[in-house]
């Protein structure tokens, strides 16, 4: 591989070898451990925060503003600027709450969202768990969040908060089905659930092109749903503003809000990275056939920038979403899943093991 | 970290939200008490290596049944009360009962001597597990693949006609 | 290990929120006014009682995606061995999903899926 320079797996045995030296067996994993979960939580701050400041500029861009501008250059340090104002703030439990589960709400939507990262491949070998049902442990962790999101609007005993909690409900439960069956459509082209070996896959080119008409079908499924999982708009009608106050978080103040806010936009995340493995080849760089000058200077781009890109890239896509189209009503909103959705994904896996059979892919 | 302590560790989380499932008064904690035991049971599969079963654990057990549980107990009036105490009669006639259930399977458990199996192990790996479902042979699961489908076809008309009956006698009323 | 990276995971989310929630239930100043703690809802005390029962619209969904659910945990290892299958894989895949279209047909014309 000519990319081998950009290997991950040679820098964390060189920390693990490094480590061994002159710490015992047990001193080497509590370190590995504290590297490991500081190194994550910093990713999952300061990227909660960028994707915060672009939502907003995205935003602002669409409606023709130019969003925050005042704190920092450009207005970079406003979401900082929110963290700490939004840190200091006093919390506030209702009176009539029930004050466990209102508690225990943001912890559920934070762990599923850290446990589903664990299996994010970041670059060749940057990946903390690589398990061989990889793609189906994220689906299946994932599908713990909307537990946290009825906990927190029944547990507010605020009228908003359980409709919002009710609807959202409803709404993640059946997009969570087609998820899973676009994620099956791609698992069946790759012929594995595990990560690693879905990305390796896609050497000799992106799924979204070897697998052609049943693939872009599966992306595009695969982008509603995974938008309508996230809650955001169109499909944010959980906590349509306009109706609803802000839903199931109407009760939350502070740090807890932000807890909410923060696990949204790394579900963004997670949602884009899963499209990047399955449709864009994650870490893999761009080559087009046998153009070989190209195809080596694409190489020479660190997998992590290829992996990022990508990621924004979607998230890109995901954003525009948000800000062009209005609103759908519940009835829409269960419709468009159970009618079109639904039959057109088990249609889609018959094709698409139909091509893989006939070797109709390239 | 040792396997013998996780075990220990899951095993106590199993067995203190069990309890606390059917002794808390309040039936929405009930059921968060449920989702603590199930994914505690997901640990334990992964702890063993069977990580497709685990996964299975999370997304049908602690993903769907537990929604659903949340979804019906919603649809029960008097949510916000709380069970009332059991009378002291009661309370002592399940725990004899719960006492003597354990006693029996604990003798059981004991007397029962447990023989390694004769035929090598399966790796757990999920391409076994997916070869063992598509395979007609002597070891091969094709006939109850297809059967779940019966199976699912009739889960789904039962929950239609039971459900939308309701829903009828709601809009009458 | 996988299942150690996993507690590594938990505890790290943990640590996150449970220190961020002791530093937000100590630092930020505290002001105590009875008002604050009513439910937030439209200016007046709220009305009546908000636990109360509920649509059965929403349990009618959350079944249908239960079985859906558990046809897709089937799904899963079978998607991974069609390749080396073939089309055993296929004929097999083609009656499951016959069976089940059949039930998605008489869920759709019995009017359960729509929303009322």
């Amino acid at each position: 591989m000519a990319f081998d320079i950009y290997d991950f797996t040679s820098l964390t045995s060189s920390i693990h070898e490094g480590l061994a030296t002159f710490l015992p067996p047990v001193g080497v994993l509590v370190a590995e451990w504290l590297l490991v979960g500081i190194s994550v939580l910093l990713f999952v701050a300061v990227f909660g925060l960028i994707l915060v400041y672009l939502e907003r500029k995205v935003c602002a861009l669409f409606q023709q503003r130019l969003g925050p501008m005042r704190v920092g250059k450009w207005g970079l340090l406003q979401t900082v600027a929110d963290f700490i104002k939004l840190l200091m703030k006093e919390l506030i439990t209702p009176n009539k709450a029930d004050k466990f589960l209102y508690n225990l709400a943001p912890f559920i939507v934070i762990i599923v969202t850290f446990m589903a990262i664990a299996a994010i491949p970041f670059a060749k070998g940057l990946q903390a768990i690589d398990f061989d049902i990889g793609v189906l442990y994220v689906s299946a962790v994932a599908s713990l969040g909307v537990i946290g999101i009825l906990l927190a609007g029944w547990s507010s005993n605020n009228k908003y908060s359980l409709i919002g909690a009710m609807r959202s409900g409803a709404q993640i439960i059946s997009y969570e089905l087609s998820v899973g069956l676009s994620l099956i459509t791609m698992i069946i082209l790759a012929g594995s659930m595990q990560i690693s070996e879905i990305i390796q896959a896609q050497s000799t080119g992106w799924f979204i092109f070897t697998g052609h008409i049943p693939a872009i079908i599966a992306f595009i499924v695969f982008l509603i749903a995974g938008t309508a999982e996230t809650n955001r708009g169109p499909f944010d009608l959980a906590e349509a503003e306009s109706e609803l106050t802000a839903g199931f978080h109407t009760e939350y103040s502070g740090i807890k809000f932000a807890f909410f806010f923060l696990a949204e936009y790394v579900n963004l995340f997670i949602v884009s990275a899963m499209a990047t493995v399955l449709f864009l080849g994650g870490w893999m760089p761009f080559h087009v056939g046998s153009f070989e000058g190209f195809n080596a200077v694409m190489d020479f781009v660190p997998p992590i920038f290829w992996f990022f890109g990508k990621v924004m890239f979607v998230i890109f896509v995901i954003m525009w979403f948000k800000w062009t189209f209005p609103r759908l009503r519940i009835d829409q909103i269960l419709t468009l899943e159970w009618k079109y959705l639904l039959p057109i994904n088990l249609l889609n896996i018959l094709l698409m093991t139909l091509i893989v059979l006939m070797g109709w892919h390239f | 970290m040792n396997n013998e302590l996780m075990f220990f560790m899951l095993s106590a989380v199993i067995l203190v939200f069990s309890v606390l499932t059917v002794t808390t008064r309040k039936i929405l904690r009930a059921a968060v008490y449920l989702l603590f035991v199930l994914v505690a049971t997901a640990g334990l599969y992964f702890q063993l290596n069977y990580n497709f079963l685990a996964a299975v654990q999370l997304t049908v057990y602690a993903g769907g049944i537990v929604v659903l549980i949340i979804f019906s107990i919603l649809l029960t009036s008097h949510i916000s009360e709380r069970a009332p105490i059991a009378s002291a009669a009661r309370a002592a006639l399940a725990a004899l009962v719960t006492v003597a259930g354990a006693i029996l399977t604990l003798i059981t458990v004991m007397q029962f001597t447990f023989r390694p199996a004769g035929i090598p192990p399966i790796s757990p790996n999920v391409k076994n597990v997916g070869r063992a479902l598509v395979s007609y042979g002597t070891d091969g699961y094709a006939l109850p693949f297809e059967a779940i489908s019966i199976l699912l076809l009739a889960a789904m008309i039962g929950a239609i006609v039971v459900a939308r009956k309701e829903s009828n006698n709601q809009s009458t009323k | 290990m996988a299942s150690e990276s996993l507690i590594l995971f938990f505890i790290t989310a943990v640590v996150l929120v449970g220190s961020a929630l002791i530093f937000s239930n100590l630092v930020p100043p505290k002001s105590a006014n009875p008002a604050k703690f009513e439910p937030y809802e439209c200016g007046i005390e709220t009305y009546g009682e908000t636990w109360l029962q509920y649509t059965v619209g929403y349990y009618i969904f959350a079944i249908l995606f239960l079985i859906f659910d558990v046809e897709a945990v089937f799904l899963f290892p079978w998607a991974t061995i069609v390749r080396e299958t073939g089309m055993t894989a296929f004929i097999e895949i083609l009656i499951f999903f016959t069976i089940l279209g059949l039930g998605l047909l008489y869920a759709w014309k019995k009017h359960a899926l729509k929303w009322e």
